[in-house]
Formats: C-alpha cells, sequence, structure tokens
C-alpha cells in the first residue's frame, strides 16, 4: 500500500530530540550506555535522558554519585574498551572537579595510542544564562573546551540537529562535548526560544559534526552565531529586512572542527562579518572566526565586529546581567552600524 | 568533654531556627511571586535557582552556638540556615539575595555566593568547593598562630567528591583546626544516599584518615551541639580534625520547583511529623527552659525582624548596570 | 473533536500554562500524538491528540489555563 499520505509534522524539544536519538542508538547498539547525576528515574535535570530509565533499566542508564572524576573517567575508560558511554554533567560550570580525564586522558589518547585507540565517548552538558542562577550556574565555557586538540565540541541551536547531531555524536570514534543551551532546551520552567522547537523526524539520521548550517540566507552581511546567538541573529535578521538589509545568518553548530569555508564562503558573498557569542569576549571563538577571515585574504566593506559576553563573571542581578548578555536588538544595532561603515583607507 | 547548651544557649538556637525558617518561608513567598501560573524560572523579584533549607536548622545552630567571629565557615548552595546561624548580616545577605545594590557582592553573588568577611562566612554554588579553602583557612591561622578554627559544611553527597577525601586527609596530616560538618538529608537532588554511597554513614570514612568520625541521628539540635561541641573543642586544643556527620532531612524540594517525584509516597508527611522546630519547642517547655509564653514572643519577634528585612530588600535599588564590569579584580 | 482541559487533569483549581505546542495550527495529526507540553506549578505534563486529523489551535502558549477550557479542535 503506497497510500499518499499528508506528511506528518511532528515538533519536538531539544530536551526530547536527545532523548529520542539516545533512545534509538540504545536500542540499535548494546554498547551505547548512559551515565550521570539524576539521569535516571528523574530523567536528567534538563530532560536528557527522558523515558531512558524505564525502558532500559538501572543497569544501561546509571544515577551515578556525585563523583565526577570518578564517573567520567570511568566513561573514558568503558570508551577505551568499546563500549558508547553518554555522560551527562549537569552544567558545564562543573567540568573542574573532573577536568584532568578529559582534556589530558579522553582528548590525548588517540595521539598517544598513534591513533590505534578510540574514545568514543559523548560528554553532554549544559551551558548559558539569562534566568539569573548566578555565577556558577550560567557560564558558557566553550572554547575552554575547544581549545583542547582532541575533542569535538558541538551544540545545537534546533531540535533537529539535536537529535542528528547527537546521533552523530554517539556514532563518532571520538570524544565529543556536546552542549546544550538552557535558553533552547525545552524545559518549561526555563522559558525557550521557540525557534528551537522544529519539526523532527522519527526516523534516524545524522546531522553531520564540523560542518556549519546557512540559518538564512542574505547578502549584505554574514552574522555568525553559535547555540542562542544563532537565535539572536536570526531575530534581528528579520527585523533588518524590513530595513532592506539582508543578513546572512550562519550557525557554526560546531566549533571542533571548526567549519572555516562555509563562514568564508559566506563572508566572501556579503563582504562584511558580525560574530555574536554568549561567551566571555576574549580568546573566544568569535576571534578565531575573524582571524580565519583576515587570514583568508578576505576584503571586508567594514572592519568586522564581534559582540561577546564581557571579561567579567556572570553576575546574579536580573539587570546586570541582562546588561551584558547578547541579544537581537544588540546584533541589530551593530549590524545598522556597521552597514553604515566604511574601511578606512 | 561534651557538654549540654545552658538556657541562654538553647534559647539562641530556637530563637535561630525559628528565624531560618521564617525566613526560608519568606523567601519561598517572594520566589513564587511572578512564577504564577506559569513557573518560569527566570521571572519575578527572586529569579534563578533558590535552594531551601527548612529542616536542616538544627545543624547550623547547634554548630553555629561554638563559633565566634573569627571562627571560619564555608557553607553549600544551600547556605542560608548556616548563614543566619553564623551571624551574617541579614539586611545585606537579604538584599543580596534579591541582587541589589546594597546587597553582600552589590548583586553580583546572588543566594548561592554569599561572602561576609566581617564574620568569615562563605558559601559556592559548586559541591564540594569549601572543603579545602576551609582547611586552608585552618592551616592560616594555624601559621600565623591566631585563634580560630574552619568548618566546612557539606552535603552527604558531596562526600563522594575527590575534594572531600583529599581535604581529610590533608587536614589530618598537618593536623589542622578543622571540622567537615555532613548534613546528610539523604538525597543528591533525586539519587537517595544508598544509591550513591558505598558506606551506610560517611562517618566511618573518618578512619581512612586516622581522625575523630561522629554520627548524629535524629536532626536534634542538643545532641548535634554537644558532638560539635567536642570537635571544636578538640580542633581549638590543637588535637586536630573531625568528621560530623548529622542525618537531618530538607522538608523543602532541592530547589524550588523541584516536583519531587522521587520521594516514596508518604515520605513527605513523615518528615513534617518530626519537623525539628515544634519538637525542640516542647523540649524547652518541657525542661523548664522557657515557657509557651517566652517562645511565643521569639517566634513574634522573629516573624517581624523577616518581614522587615523582606521589605527593606525589596524596597532597595539595584546597582546601575555598568557596575556589572567592576570589581573582577580587587 | 475538542481537546478540552478536563476536570481530572489535576487536583484542585490551580491553573497551568502551555509551554509550547509541538503542532502548528493545521497540522495533520493521528491520535496519540504529543501536540503540547503544559507545566502545572512546577510538573511538566504532556497533553496528546484524543484522535486523528487537522488541528486548530485555539490557545495561544503562555496563556493561562483553567478546567474546562478547549485549547485545541481536531476536525476529523
Amino acid at each position: 500500500m503506497m497510500a499518499a499520505e499528508k506528511k506528518r509534522i511532528r515538533k519536538l524539544t531539544i530536551a526530547k530530540a536527545m532523548s529520542e536519538a539516545i533512545d534509538q542508538a540504545m536500542t540499535s547498539n548494546p554498547d551505547v550506555f548512559v551515565m550521570g547525576e539524576d539521569v535516571g528515574k528523574l530523567g536528567g535535570v534538563f530532560g536528557t535522558t527522558t523515558g531512558l530509565f524505564d525502558k532500559y533499566g538501572p543497569d544501561r542508564v546509571r544515577d551515578t554519585p556525585i563523583s565526577e572524576t570518578g564517573f567520567i573517567g570511568a566513561a573514558a575508560g568503558a570508551a577505551v574498551m568499546g563500549m558508547r558511554p553518554v555522560v551527562e554533567l549537569m552544567f558545564i560550570d562543573f567540568f573542574g572537579v573532573c577536568m584532568d580525564v578529559i582534556y589530558n586522558f579522553a582528548a590525548k589518547n588517540s595521539y598517544f595510542s598513534g591513533g590505534r585507540q578510540a574514545v568514543p565517548m559523548v560528554l553532554m552538558t549544559s551551558a548559558g544564562g539569562g534566568y539569573s542562577d548566578g555565577g556558577q550556574h550560567s557560564q558558557c565555557l566553550y572554547t575552554t573546551f575547544a581549545h583542547l586538540p582532541g575533542l569535538k565540541v558541538v551544540m545545537p541551536s534546533n531540535a533537529y540537529d539535536a537529535k542528528g547531531m547527537m546521533t552523530a555524536a554517539i556514532n563518532d570514534d571520538n570524544p565529543v562535548i556536546f552542549i546544550f543551551h538552557k535558553s533552547l532546551q525545552g524545559m518549561g520552567w526555563l522559558g525557550t526560544a521557540k525557534g528551537a522547537i522544529v519539526d523532527v523526524p522519527e526516523t534516524v539520521y545524522e546531522v553531520p559534526l564540523g560542518k556549519a548550517n546557512i540559518s538564512r540566507e542574505g547578502s549584505d552581511i554574514t552574522v555568525v552565531g553559535f547555540g542562542n546567538t544563532v537565535h539572536h541573529a536570526l531575530d534581528a535578521a528579520r527585523d533588518l529586512a524590513l530595513e532592506g538589509i539582508s543578513a546572512e545568518v550562519v550557525d557554526l553548530r560546531s566549533l571542533a572542527p571548526l567549519d572555516r569555508e562555509t563562514v568564508l564562503a559566506s563572508v566572501r558573498k556579503t563582504g562584511r562579518l558580525l560574530a555574536v557569542d554568549d561567551d566571555h569576549l576574549s580568546y573566544g571563538w568569535t576571534g578565531e572566526v575573524i582571524a580565519s577571515v583576515a587570514e583568508a585574504g578576505i576584503a571586508l566593506k567594514c572592519p568586522a565586529r564581534r559582540i561577546a559576553y564581557p571579561d567579567v563573571p556572570v553576575p546574579f542581578a536580573r539587570p546586570m546581567e541582562q546588561f551584558l548578555l547578547p541579544n537581537a536588538e544588540k546584533v541589530k544595532a551593530a549590524v545598522l552600524s556597521l552597514m553604515n561603515s566604511v574601511v578606512s583607507v | 568533654m561534651s557538654r549540654k547548651p545552658d538556657i541562654q544557649t538553647m534559647l539562641w538556637m530556637y530563637k535561630h531556627m525559628v528565624l531560618s525558617r521564617r525566613y526560608e518561608e519568606a523567601l519561598a513567598e517572594a520566589y513564587l511571586e511572578g512564577k504564577q501560573p506559569l513557573f518560569n524560572m527566570a521571572n519575578g523579584p527572586l529569579p534563578g535557582e533558590m535552594h531551601l533549607s527548612n529542616g536542616q536548622e538544627p545543624c547550623a545552630v547547634g554548630v553555629c552556638a561554638h563559633l565566634l567571629d573569627h571562627d571560619v565557615v564555608t557553607a553549600t548552595h544551600r547556605p542560608h540556615h548556616i548563614a543566619i546561624a553564623k551571624g551574617v548580616n541579614l539586611r545585606a545577605m537579604t538584599a543580596e539575595i534579591f541582587g541589589k545594590q546594597t546587597g553582600l557582592a552589590g548583586g553580583r553573588g546572588g543566594h548561592m555566593h554569599l561572602i561576609d568577611p566581617a564574620v568569615n562566612f562563605a558559601c559556592t554554588g559548586i559541591v564540594g568547593e569549601g572543603l579545602a579553602p576551609a582547611a586552608g583557612a585552618a592551616l592560616a591561622r594555624k601559621m600565623r598562630g591566631e585563634d580560630g578554627i574552619a568548618v566546612a559544611f557539606i552535603g552527604e553527597g558531596a562526600a563522594n567528591q575527590g575534594a572531600f577525601h583529599e581535604t581529610l586527609n590533608l587536614a589530618a596530616v598537618w593536623n589542622l583546626p578543622f571540622v567537615c560538618v555532613i548534613e546528610d538529608n539523604s538525597y543528591g537532588i533525586s539519587v537517595p544516599k544508598g544509591a550513591a554511597t558505598s558506606v551506610l554513614h560517611n562517618d566511618v570514612r573518618a578512619a581512612s584518615y586516622g581522625i575523630r568520625g561522629y554520627h548524629v541521628e535524629g536532626n536534634d539540635p542538643l545532641r548535634i551541639y554537644e558532638v560539635a561541641g567536642e570537635a571544636i573543642e578538640r580542633a581549638r586544643a590543637g588535637k586536630g580534625p573531625s568528621l560530623i556527620e548529622i542525618e537531618t532531612y530538607r522538608l523543602a524540594g532541592h530547589f524550588m520547583g523541584d516536583a519531587e517525584s522521587y520521594r516514596p509516597a508518604g515520605e513527605k508527611d513523615a518528615l513534617f511529623a518530626r519537623d525539628p522546630i515544634p519538637k525542640f519547642r516542647q523540649e524547652l517547655v518541657d525542661a523548664g527552659a522557657a515557657s509557651s509564653d517566652d517562645l511565643l514572643w521569639i517566634e513574634e519577634d522573629a516573624k517581624s525582624c523577616v518581614a522587615e528585612l523582606i521589605d527593606f530588600a525589596k524596597a532597595e535599588a539595584y546597582a546601575p548596570v555598568q557596575e556589572a564590569l567592576e570589581k573582577v579584580f580587587v | 473533536m475538542q481537546i478540552k482541559i478536563e476536570d481530572d487533569f489535576w487536583q484542585g483549581d490551580d491553573e497551568a500554562v502551555i509551554t509550547a505546542w509541538l503542532v502548528d495550527d493545521g497540522a495533520e495529526v493521528a491520535e496519540g500524538d504529543v501536540v503540547a507540553e503544559m507545566m502545572l506549578a512546577k510538573v511538566q505534563m504532556e497533553i496528546e491528540a484524543p484522535c486523528s486529523g487537522v488541528i486548530h489551535i485555539e490557545m495561544e502558549a503562555e496563556v493561562p489555563l483553567k478546567k474546562g477550557m478547549v485549547i485545541a479542535t481536531i476536525d476529523q
């Protein structure tokens, strides 16, 4: 029976999309298992393991003690033996206690074994602020990881990418830091950017890691974002279109590997560049993107610019935090000012 | 060595337990403003996470009754009861929790980051983070020959952190005036202690480091007072560090917004039936330490004190936003 | 068929809020599909389509909901 059926649209939150990707991987591959704090019955504080405990039980969905050095190190060790652990550390802010095994062991094991020993693990963790959770629960720290060779560092901006990237991350033979942004996650108690909840196929599919996405095509300026700042860029681009400015929005999706080609091709087309990050400004990926454009010798119509979180810890007070965070208005203002400026000769 | 508190101390303990409870209740009320019917953490006068200490008051008063301003305390993400018992400036603390300019950190810290150098109190949002700095504070006191010991409060979940084991070993090797107090409230968010900890009681782990270990049952402020008194006296006398595990419980969720679906049916009701405050109140009356009227006066006083604090903090101004860029360095 | 907030959906008279529609207005849905996520105080809940058909959204996300309200209709 091949009766023509109207395609059903099924939207998911990023939380559900991640859970579904992990679920499908666990069904097809007995080596995939989950570990982390509150990932069992609770289904993850950020909903990343919803339903998995009931389906697979405590052997494959393991609640851990608050012992990150132990369980993340154990995940790396199990991965070396051929398992494919998906491990969660609730907040990216918490990595200080267990960093050694991540950057000195998991990240370097392929190199130290001459490429003969893989560490196929996924480390998923939440990032981002905006809801006044203070300076130890609101950080981004993306480039802290992206700076370290041997780790793939990715973050989806929507549920379609979340599922495909999680599937790709589990299938990848290298350690992947899979970051999800709290402003996009789809937890009712956090509020969620509407653009993050999108149609997600029920079938298994991959979104390749290390490949940026053109989220919106444009011709006047390239605005590069990552995670939540993609939505700031898209919101600004919609506004700017009303003023006759055509902004192209690039969603990096991955910091390591960094898809320089997609960024360069876009900037060659538009001749203008704005990079928007909610991580700290200095030594952040915005600088890396702009440096790549400079090194490629692309002549810009105006100086490149970046918007990022200033080099201060995240304050608790709502007015202070909102003042420091990037948003669509800041992106729009920066684009307008860039469109009116020229390179001095 | 252990001794019972005198009447004055018992009343001080009761007063601070009640003050802490009323304080948390008032915060809970303010926290829900702007969050109904949609519970969005970002909204209302108290955005972000809020970890309340209802039920754990005996730990704070039983230990802090022995401490002076120069004694150092590090606390956890659930810090209010300890801060109150340690004598943190409550106006500045409340203003900080509401993010205001007159807060302890001008609104930069928030409820998990309360630092009051005047009474040597600090807390942190990272599990187990306060342990080693507390041992370091004890080291500083010892090296300079100064009075004062250090107490690190942690939850039972933190006893499975590397920092716990490293710090106890260090404190033991260097014979530091240091006490580690574990508030065992049975859960690390949703994970029960039994699923996360290899021993029934953490005090046995003290043996691994050759230090004193104490276990206190019943969430009983008087018993906590006695045990903490012995450990703190030993620390002051240069007899080395101790580890105390106190069985307590939280009458609140892990944070405001926690649906507590992980608790067995009826557990919450049973906990409320054992609420330490009415229990202690009855003990004080039975022992003739105070009349019911005296205690009522303490209770009314706590209520009005808290109301005044909340009104004050709400009325205070936020700092100009540019101040967010200041104080990264001293 | 209507998707209505039934009296036995939760206890008491609290208001709930749809946090996200997981389908577009006018989309095709199948019986049992999760069409929306809802929050009641601290608890996140799902709303399923009671039948198959084309859904018409009557209540936008983030609007307070009382019992008895119709949040969507489905043309079978």
